[in-house]
């Protein structure tokens, strides 16, 4: 446990040390501004509000996801390698899954930060607006909707952490970790609300990121997604885990 | 301390490290030597539980490492070649960060930085980033953060690459300092470096265990013959006659000085043939002003040694 805390310590720190980081936060939160600025229009406009809200956590940003992450995640392994400094991490008596397990987690505290300004703008939203038909009628969407997106960002890091395992070029795993996470989400996407056949449609409905993301936004927690975002980020990072062990060179 | 038997390490493409054996017993100060790509840090690393082998074991302090690697890393000391540090960070930040990893704990994880840093020179640099150090000084972050948790065992893998000269001098002071209270395996190409340090060599070539003997056992060995330098005042006709004349003994090479003195070196079954060199050299009448044995340079052995061993594939 206190080389779990260290090691996640180090990760947080090294994270909001590199410029990247900067470049990240500061996109992600112009778009989200952007989306905020944009929501306020619709409702403006006399827009309901629980279909409004989609906009925070969907449109724009959702797909902003795709690239942002595997770009905090890129330099987790592949930069390791890079220095050489994997192999005095391994060669300390921490295992592979520590190491695993702390890279995630600090990423996760990063696109858990990167969300902070949203989180600020539903409370202004909520004590400002001068209408009540603008404000949230109770927390729950949102707090889903936050739900939400912890749940599609942690599988989305661990997809790109298992991208950066697999080499010691940060922009290969970014670009492989974006290229998997475009295929994943556009296609799931395009099959759950494009498909002629109704089965197909479904299938689309119960595995697309964009179909959960406005689910949780209109305050849908579905047993079924939460048990798959879970299960499916428990097992990249276990397949991650096994890269580390086996790859070596 | 550290007893290797038959180690193999296999890639798809090559055999790296061929059926190798050997012990290390607690205390001393084994060199590693071999050419480039001869497999040195591929043992290394297998020693260290970093690359699984293909066959063989590999204990330390009595502990199997491929299956149980923690406790063998508790005990290792460990500084990878190229001495991998996190540019970004500071040293003090380094070292805690690292002694954390290794499991020291509390109040003795800062006595014992303390410690490492004075003993590695490093007391005037912990404020400093990393990245911003010079070779010198992180070679020796790299040495304090393998001493930190205090290992039986400590294994440098070319620790003076890259250092100045006064910087290699100091670095070899501390690991002979370091001998006193670790067992440790150095691991170079440098040979003046095994020359002023090491106990026993062990030469690797190929992936084979080549030589394993103290430096002077290599020499004898290796030089049966001894081999003699001589300068007369003489004709060289002359001088090739006479000696080629004596059992037991070749020239090898002779060339003119200045002023009528020739240089010879000549092979002899023994160096105890100066005696019989200076007898000619007085009833010839030759004017003799050197005569000395050749020292073997660690260069020389090694340099015998691994050709040929390669020249044998």
């Amino acid at each position: 446990m206190r080389t779990f805390l260290s090691l996640f310590k180090k990760e947080v720190q090294t994270c909001f040390l590199s410029p990247i980081a900067f470049v990240v936060l500061f996109f992600f939160w112009v778009l989200s501004g952007l989306n905020f600025w944009w929501l306020l229009v619709q409702l403006a406009d006399g827009e309901p509000l629980t279909r409004a809200t989609q906009q925070i956590f969907g449109g724009l940003i959702g797909f902003s996801l795709l690239v942002i992450v595997p770009l905090i995640t890129m330099r987790l392994f592949a930069e390791e390698r890079k220095l050489g400094t994997l192999e005095s991490l391994l060669t300390t008596p921490l295992t592979s899954l520590e190491l695993v397990l702390a890279k995630f987690a600090g990423s996760l505290v990063f696109y858990a930060v990167l969300w902070l300004p949203v989180v600020a703008y539903t409370v202004i939203q909520q004590n400002l607006s001068p209408v009540e038909a603008m404000q949230f009628p109770d927390f729950g969407a949102l707090r889903a909707g936050f739900l939400g997106v912890m749940l599609v960002g942690g599988l989305y890091i661990s997809i790109g952490l298992l991208m950066s395992s697999l080499t010691s070029n940060q922009i290969v795993a970014a670009i492989s970790g974006f290229a998997l996470l475009a295929v994943l989400f556009f296609s799931m996407m395009f099959l759950a609300y494009t498909s002629p056949d109704p089965l197909l449609r479904a299938a689309g409905q119960y595995f697309s990121s964009y179909a959960h993301l406005l689910d949780f936004s209109r305050g849908i927690v579905n047993g079924w997604s939460v048990v798959l975002y879970l299960s499916t980020t428990a097992w990249v990072l276990f397949a991650s885990v096994r890269v580390v062990e086996s790859k070596r060179t | 301390m550290i007893k290797v038997s038959g180690v193999t390490k296999r890639y798809p493409a090559r055999l790296a490290v061929d059926d190798i054996s050997f012990e290390v017993s607690r205390g001393e100060i084994l060199g590693f030597l071999g050419p480039n790509g001869a497999g040195k840090t591929t043992t290394m690393r297998m020693l260290t539980g970093y690359l699984p082998m293909s066959s063989g074991t590999i204990e330390v302090a009595g502990y199997d490492v491929a299956t149980q690697p923690q406790e063998v890393r508790r005990r290792i000391g460990y500084l990878p070649e190229n001495c991998p540090l996190y540019p970004e960070m500071r040293v003090d930040e380094y070292l805690r960060f690292r002694a954390d990893l290794k499991g020291v704990k509390g109040s003795a994880r800062k006595a014992k930085i303390n410690e490492v840093k004075e003993q590695c020179g490093l007391t005037e640099v912990g404020r400093r980033i990393i990245g911003q150090l010079s070779k010198g000084y992180r070679q020796r972050v790299g040495l304090a953060d393998s001493l930190v948790h205090d290992p039986e065992l400590l294994i440098l893998d070319e620790p003076t690459v890259g250092l100045d000269p006064y910087q290699i001098r100091q670095v070899r002071e501390l690991i002979k300092q370091l001998s006193e209270k670790h067992t440790i395996l150095l691991c170079t190409h440098i040979l003046p470096e095994v020359e002023a340090i090491c106990e026993r060599i062990l030469i690797i070539n190929e992936g084979k265990i080549v030589a394993a003997d103290t430096e002077a056992n290599l020499h004898r060995k290796l030089h049966a013959c001894a081999v003699i330098e001589m300068e007369v005042k003489a004709g060289q006709e002359e001088v090739r006659a006479k000696i080629d004349a004596v059992e037991g003994m070749d020239i090898r090479n002779c060339s003119e000085l200045d002023q009528g003195w020739i240089w010879v070196e000549i092979e002899a079954d023994s160096s105890e043939m100066r005696v019989e060199l200076f007898n000619l050299a007085v009833t010839e009448g030759w004017p003799l002003r050197e005569l000395s044995e050749q020292e073997h340079s660690l260069e020389d052995t090694f340099v015998q040694i691994t050709r040929n061993t390669g020249g044998a594939q």
